[in-house]
């Protein structure tokens, strides 16, 4: 039932405009894979590429070792759950679910079976009677999802189906999701522009910016060692920072830098090139506010606060730390130290190994 | 993929064929024949130059103008106050005011000629009542006559397109100009009355299009007053004597106008529309009694003023009568035994050239709409605008294009049924297709693409989940469809032939020999006919069917 999916150098125009742009993803047979970015990135469009609503302009599709550019949408085998879940609105629950198994032309002893099944397996066994009209956007959201599902696709394929919910429901749906995928190890991909929920769902995220993709990963290792200066500002909050260059240390994979005049240094593996300035992704929450400077610390420097906020499990600081430049730092648990005001003056201290070096 | 573009493809160019011989052929069929000579069979510019040169032929283009200028202004002033008070205040009755005055426009006009002819033409009961009290009020012959049926005919027009946009301006609009320290009459005429202008506008240009291409109210209450679409028909229907020409050549003026008409309204008029969704509706103020009276009294006379005549024709349907005398007072039912028994055929045709141009038209309506709206390309957007062309043509121009066009040659159909059925089917289909294609609009493609991707092939997805859906917008595009159908004078007296006679010509040809009580019960079963269903309609959907017109 599960299948591999194979997209190579997808590219699709709409007029002058490259939605998708030389796209190359392979995702392995039974991956929960998402397809990340902002509105507008071409992540939908993608999707709508594998599901056959779009032809690629170029690039072939594989579905394990056969190309399907060239079978029509209905007959692709997907199971595709919509972001408006596009139930037929003058059906019930029950013949929404069954739609697909009686195209199939399936014994409707089976149907009804099949279809009892998946309704069972959603806790919505007694709603087939209702019309979705009838139902919560969160039942909706599961009878989509079933009538994708009980059809066994080769491939289930979901265009943002969270984001018609509130907040909580979102929350829990998610989890839903994730877990029947598991159970039933279908090979999934899911179109989102909310990071936290792609964090949460994804065995591995492809991050999508203006129809290119940015970077593949599971969610530790794109969060952890962001790429460029895009994924390091989707993926979470990040400082970015223009950094002087002096030297490396090949033995140490120690970056010899300056901020603002200050020495830093910052253990990297990625060359740097030979420009004389690199860019840095720094985590917020991994800097910390520090007393008096030791001496013999590295990597501390000082500002004034311009900003406190207080959210709860954190404090945001914004911090000027020279005539242009603000850093953004996170402190957890502020009961642990004292809170500082605006306009005090403070010093702050990074890890050796805490910054990114990345791309442009 | 490429089988079921090829499927639709050839839908397209059926529509094509079948759009080329209804309509744009017959156009260029009499524009070619108005630079013929009819004497010599030779290029010419004979008939525009008599039509420049003689004040005969300017006269009627004068009146033309002149009748649908004053019914438009009349129009407007009812129509906009009528608007306006109806949603800003307290009126009692408002929602059978506010029905009632929808009425009027899917009633025939010329059976509201009919009525005031029976009112205050020369025999009119009202006319001799006054008379007995020595009071002689002016004729309705002539222009007053129409102004007079326009106006109360084509108010309606107004008064929807303005209490639609009153209604849509948020409450915040107002209640910004006077936070901003304006007075009531200020903001009525600094934000309120600008911001609906366009409606006005709009409605404007509905009655004047309507009042230049009407036809049946000038013929019965003209006279001598000559108008474009009256001096077509004479033109071209005393054929013997007639000048096919110099018919052309007015059917073509008159098109040119309607034609500008139309131009005007879809981009000029809509581009300047204030497109807004009120999420607050202004307050619907309640008033002193005696404004409130006084408000009521304007609103409700203008519908008294527009219904009552109708009310006299069926009246006079069960109204003993011996010829154009009629003996009110005395009820029978002669009239409607000579209708059904006597003659009943106007009545069968009727319905039958109706439901046969309403059954084509859903059909080509569900494939024009689905084009249109769901396959966007070059091709359909010149579809989109070749398909409201009929709206552009007066009746009397489509029916003389037609009766002209498929008179001789390789095609000829004029004589037969098939002529006026297609008259109808062309004439009404846009109605089709503007209400389903107006619910297609709203049915998101993903609900099809779910049908697709579940592993329904593309045009059995749209006949499983898209007809279904649209069901209802079809079925109220057939009812329009059908009763404005039955109700069409203007193009059916051009083509219509001895056997195949309508009850609108039953009716016209009744009235024209002052044979007004069998008239009258035509006219009744008419109204019946075109009121019922729009109120079923209207009470299974629940929506307001005239403002789909």
């Amino acid at each position: 039932m599960s299948m591999l999916v194979s997209l190579r150098n997808i590219t699709k125009k709409f007029g002058q405009l490259k939605a998708v742009d030389d796209v190359s993803i392979l995702i392995e047979e039974g991956d929960f894979f998402t397809l990340l970015g902002p509105s507008g990135c071409g992540k939908t469009t993608l999707l709508r590429t594998v599901a056959g609503f779009y032809n690629p302009d170029a690039g072939d599709i594989y579905f394990g070792d056969t190309r399907i550019n060239d079978i029509p949408a209905h007959k692709r085998g997907t199971g595709m759950v919509f972001q408006n879940y596009a139930l037929f609105p003058h059906m019930s629950v029950f013949d929404n679910v069954a739609y697909g198994l009686r195209a199939k032309k399936l014994h409707s002893r089976e149907i009804t079976t099949k279809v009892k099944e998946i309704l069972e397996r959603i806790q919505l066994e007694e709603y087939g009677d209702r019309f979705p009209s009838q139902l919560s956007g969160g039942q909706q959201q599961r009878v989509a999802l079933a009538r994708a599902l009980v059809i066994s696709p080769q491939v289930l394929l979901m265009d943002e189906p969270l984001s018609n919910l509130d907040a909580k429901l979102r929350v829990s749906m998610r989890e839903e999701i994730k877990r029947m995928q598991k159970e039933l190890g279908i090979t999934t991909i899911y179109v989102t522009h909310d990071q936290e929920e792609a964090m949460a769902v994804s065995d591995r995220i492809a991050i999508i910016n203006l129809g290119r993709l940015e970077q593949i990963g599971n969610a530790f290792d794109i969060y952890m060692q962001p790429k460029n200066r895009f994924v390091a500002g989707f993926i979470g909050n990040s400082n970015i920072m223009k950094i002087d260059v002096n030297s490396y240390d090949d033995g140490e994979s120690l970056l010899h830098a300056e901020i603002e005049g200050t020495k830093i240094f910052v253990k990297t593996d990625r060359p740097h090139g030979v420009r004389d300035w690199v860019y840095m992704s720094l985590r917020p929450e991994w800097i910390r506010i520090v007393g008096d400077t030791p001496e013999d610390e590295i990597n501390v420097l000082s500002g004034t606060v311009t900003g406190v906020t207080f959210l709860g499990s954190i404090i945001r600081y914004k911090i000027r730390y020279s005539d242009k430049q603000v850093i953004t730092i996170d402190v957890h648990d502020p009961r642990a130290t004292e809170i500082n005001k605006e306009g005090d003056i403070i010093n702050f201290q990074f890890g050796v190994d805490s910054p990114v070096i990345i791309e442009e | 993929m490429r089988r079921y573009l090829t499927t639709w493809n050839i839908i397209l160019l059926l529509i094509f064929t079948i759009l080329f011989f209804s309509i744009l052929y017959p156009l260029f069929f009499i524009f070619k024949a108005s630079f013929i000579s009819s004497e010599t069979g030779q290029f010419s510019l004979d008939s525009y130059k008599s039509f420049f040169h003689y004040p005969y032929y300017l006269r009627c283009l004068k009146n033309s103008i002149f009748v649908s200028t004053v019914a438009t202004i009349f129009a407007v002033a009812i129509g906009v106050p009528f608007a306006v008070l109806l949603s800003r205040f307290h009126v009692p009755g408002k929602n059978i005011i506010k029905t009632l005055g929808t009425l009027p426009l899917i009633l025939p006009t010329f059976i509201g000629a009919e009525a005031w002819l029976m009112l205050l033409g020369r025999n009119g009961i009202l006319f001799n009542f006054l008379h007995k009290f020595g009071v002689d009020i002016p004729s309705m012959y002539g222009w007053k006559g129409i102004v007079l049926v326009f106006t109360l005919q084509f108010f309606p027009f107004v008064f929807l397109m303005v209490s639609a946009a009153i209604n849509s301006i948020d409450s915040s609009l107002e209640e910004a100009a006077i936070n901003l320290g304006a007075g009531r009459l200020r903001v009525l005429f600094t934000v309120t009355l600008p911001v609906i202008t366009p409606a006005i506008f709009s409605g404007a240009l509905v009655v004047f299009y309507l009042s230049i291409e009407n036809f049946g109210v000038p013929i019965l209450i003209g006279e001598d007053f000559r108008v474009l679409s009256v001096q077509a028909y004479n033109e071209f229907i005393s054929e013997m004597g007639g000048n096919p020409s110099m018919a052309g050549a007015l059917s073509i003026i008159l098109l040119v106008i309607t034609f500008g008409l139309t131009i005007l309204q879809k981009y000029w008029v809509e581009r300047k529309s204030y497109a807004m969704s009120a999420l607050r509706p202004p307050e619907v103020k309640r008033l002193k009694p005696l404004p409130t009276f006084l408000i009521w009294s304007f609103c409700a006379g203008v519908v008294f003023v527009a219904l009552a005549p109708f009310a006299v024709v069926v009246i006079a349907s069960v109204t003993k009568t011996q010829g154009p005398v009629m003996y009110f007072g005395q009820f029978s039912l002669e009239n409607f035994a000579m209708a059904f028994r006597i003659s009943p055929r106007p009545i069968l045709n009727s319905f039958f050239l109706a439901t046969v141009a309403t059954v084509v038209g859903i059909v080509f309506g569900i494939a024009v709409s689905y084009l249109v709206v769901r396959k966007r390309g070059t091709v359909t957007y010149l579809l989109d605008l070749l398909i409201m062309l009929p709206l552009a043509i007066a009746g009397t121009v489509l029916g003389i294009a037609l009766a002209a066009t498929y008179n001789e040659g390789m095609i000829v159909l004029t004589g037969t049924w098939i002529i006026l059925a297609l008259a109808y089917f062309i004439r009404k289909v846009p109605f089709s297709i503007k209400t389903t294609s107006s619910l297609l609009h709203q049915i998101d493609t993903s609900i099809e693409e779910a049908s697709i991707n579940l592993g329904v092939p593309p045009l059995m997805s749209f006949i499983k989940i898209i007809m279904p859906i649209m069901l209802p917008g079809i079925l109220a595009g057939a009812i329009i469809m059908w009763v404005t159908t039955l109700a069409e004078l203007s193009s059916t007296i051009v083509l219509y032939y001895g056997p195949w006679a309508t009850m609108t010509v039953e009716i016209f040809q009744r009235i024209g020999s002052g044979d007004f009580g069998p008239a009258s019960a035509y006219a009744t079963i008419l109204i019946i006919s075109v009121i019922v269903p729009l109120f079923i309609l209207n009470k299974v959907s629940g929506k307001d069917l005239a403002s789909s017109l």
